[in-house]
């Protein structure tokens, strides 16, 4: 499994993800949170209320990481992809079978490869919330916002725990890309089904099904993201993912470990 | 007198009533392959006729539908615990195309905890050593073969399987290979390449196997097949009037003649032409040329596969022969 988890960060090592799969990360963190700054205003009707955020709001303690999230669903899109990029990649380079004779205990092979992912996703998933501090930071004072309470202990403890649940639920998004490349053997393949269920499918379900925010996987993924919901506990939310997980992880495995290769 | 049955410890790979089956169809069919130690083994059949199937189920790519085997002493069953001593380059070399030949080793290098040092060396070796920093997907089709090979040497193998190694390989970079996998060979390497080039198998090869629909054809060494096939003596009289007489000459020795040309072709062993001369001089023929024709494993291969055609096989007396 060691071998597995270096080798796959020795991939995950290339120029290309790192500015494309990283870049479009923090590109976007620092989009959110620079559009969320800019367009603070003293005061917001509740007809602009979503993106729009008052001077007041950003002042207090969870001001800083508003932008954050904000950019929490697209952020478990984006983790998405590259874990399917990466698994998926395997089966359309056909590099899968010189990593099967290299490493035949299969499941190992997977969960090594799936540690270095998650390794990945939270170095990436900490310099975008560095970014996006950063920025909040900088911009504030010419938006005349009021940083004193984002250092306060509350403040801390809300970028500490916005943090926490952002990369809980991207690297879920994550698992889910996994799980799906690995069952379909193409990325593509993997993010256009995985997409289309997280976004328009789930969206018109829950728009039908009245309990489908207790179930839905995406639903849950963004509920977590943003620390749970009234309707929905963060502990309910948890241990209902963490079932998925289980049966997700289980599922991928077996098939992983017992199908043939034969492409 | 059969020969000796071989052990496990002589074989690098036995396999038994080896099957793999997708859906009703059969793809392999009950193969008994015995392929020797620190010899170079040619794996030949013609497309579709289960070769790379094989080589598969023996890597643990694919599992058996039935029929079992081992690979260096270890069940196939259990590919962990042989494939850190086998090196393997399976259909077209496949790696990361927009990573360097030299990282794509690295990663293989760190996946296998194989020595890092053998990255640089093994590039040499295979003569990408000033392209190793090159994109895999800049690489012509030669390179990439070459980068596959030094891919199947990494973890310093006991057995190299190769699947088409050369591929794509210009003249100069198909004599590299020969010369490589003898080398290989003489050190005690034991080597299995799968090829449709039958002037390539017979050239490198010590010992051959042949597939056809599933089935194995035959196994043992080259020589062996060869020589079991009925070799043509070739004579050309002086005077053209004399090929009838040459023809009886023949057929009253017991040997099948024909005329072709300008000469007489008849069915008869190699050692039979010396008797042919001597018969012809008796019988008031004077030979402007005799010649024996030995037959190619290509004669031999399309003798075996053609469904046409399986004379060879009611010529051949070696046991290991499956009818």
């Amino acid at each position: 499994m060691i071998g597995a988890f270096l080798s796959e960060l020795l991939k995950l090592r290339r120029r290309g993800l790192l500015l494309g799969g990283g870049g479009l990360f923090l590109g976007f963190t620092a989009l959110v949170t620079i559009i969320g700054i800019e367009r603070a205003s003293k005061t917001v009707s509740p007809e602009q209320r979503g993106f729009h955020v008052s001077i007041a709001e950003l002042s207090q303690a969870n001001g800083l990481v508003r932008g954050l999230d904000h950019a929490g669903p697209l952020m478990g899109i984006v983790m998405l992809g590259i874990f399917a990029a990466a698994f998926g990649s395997e089966y359309s380079t056909g590099m899968l079978r010189n990593l099967l004779v290299r490493e035949p205990r299969r499941v190992q092979l997977l969960v090594g490869k799936f540690l270095a992912l998650v390794v990945f996703g939270i170095l990436v998933l900490v310099a975008a919330g560095v970014v996006s501090v950063v920025i909040a930071y900088a911009l504030a004072p010419s938006k005349g916002i009021d940083t004193s309470a984002w250092s306060s202990a509350t403040g801390l403890s809300d970028l500490w725990s916005t943090m926490w649940h952002l990369t809980l639920s991207s690297l879920g998004f994550g698992t889910l890309g996994a799980a799906l490349a690995v069952i379909f053997r193409s990325s593509v393949i993997a993010l256009g089904v995985g997409v289309g269920w997280v976004l328009p499918a789930e969206a018109i379900l829950a728009a039908l099904w009245s309990n489908g925010q207790y179930w839905l996987p995406g639903q849950l993924l963004e509920n977590l993201a943003s620390g749970g919901s009234a309707a929905v506990s963060l502990a309910r939310t948890g241990l209902t993912l963490g079932v998925y997980g289980i049966v997700i992880a289980v599922a991928t495995a077996y098939i992983f470990s017992r199908r043939d290769v034969a492409n | 007198m059969s020969p000796a049955p071989a052990t496990s410890t002589s074989l690098a790979v036995r396999t038994t009533g080896l099957t793999k089956m997708y859906g009703q169809k059969t793809v392999v069919n009950g193969l008994a392959l015995e392929l020797p130690r620190g010899v170079i083994s040619g794996f030949v059949g013609p497309n579709g006729a289960g070769k790379t199937t094989t080589l598969r189920m023996l890597l643990g790519l694919i599992r058996p539908s039935s029929g079992e085997g081992e690979v260096l002493g270890s069940s196939i069953a259990h590919p962990a615990e042989y494939l850190a001593k086998v090196g393997a380059l399976i259909e077209s070399p496949a790696f990361y195309p927009s990573m360097s030949g030299q990282r794509n080793l690295e990663i293989l290098c760190a996946l296998g905890r194989h020595d890092a040092h053998r990255v640089d060396q093994l590039l040499t070796q295979v003569g990408l050593g000033d392209r190793g920093g090159d994109r895999f997907k800049s690489y012509s089709l030669g390179m990439k073969q070459r980068l596959g090979i030094a891919a199947a040497l990494l973890p310093d193998p006991e057995l190299l399987v190769l699947d088409e190694p050369t591929n794509g390989l210009d003249p100069a970079g198909i004599r590299e290979v020969r010369a490589l996998l003898r080398t290989l060979a003489d050190e005690g390497l034991t080597v299995v390449v799968s090829s449709h080039l039958l002037s390539e198998i017979q050239t490198i090869c010590d010992h051959l196997v042949v597939i056809d629909d599933g089935m194995l054809r035959y196994q043992g060494s080259i020589d062996g097949l060869l020589g079991a096939q009925t070799a043509e003596v070739v004579a050309v009289p002086e005077h053209a009037s004399d090929l009838t007489k040459l023809v009886e000459v023949c057929t009253a020795a017991g040997h099948s003649a024909r005329i072709v040309e300008d000469g007489v072709r008849a069915s008869a062993p190699a050692d039979w032409a010396p008797e042919l001369n001597r018969r012809a001089m008796a019988a008031g023929i004077t030979l402007a040329g005799l010649a024996v024709n030995r037959g190619t494993l290509e004669d031999a291969f399309f003798a075996m596969t053609d469904d046409d055609s399986h004379a060879i096989r009611a010529h051949l007396s070696d046991p290991e022969v499956t009818p």
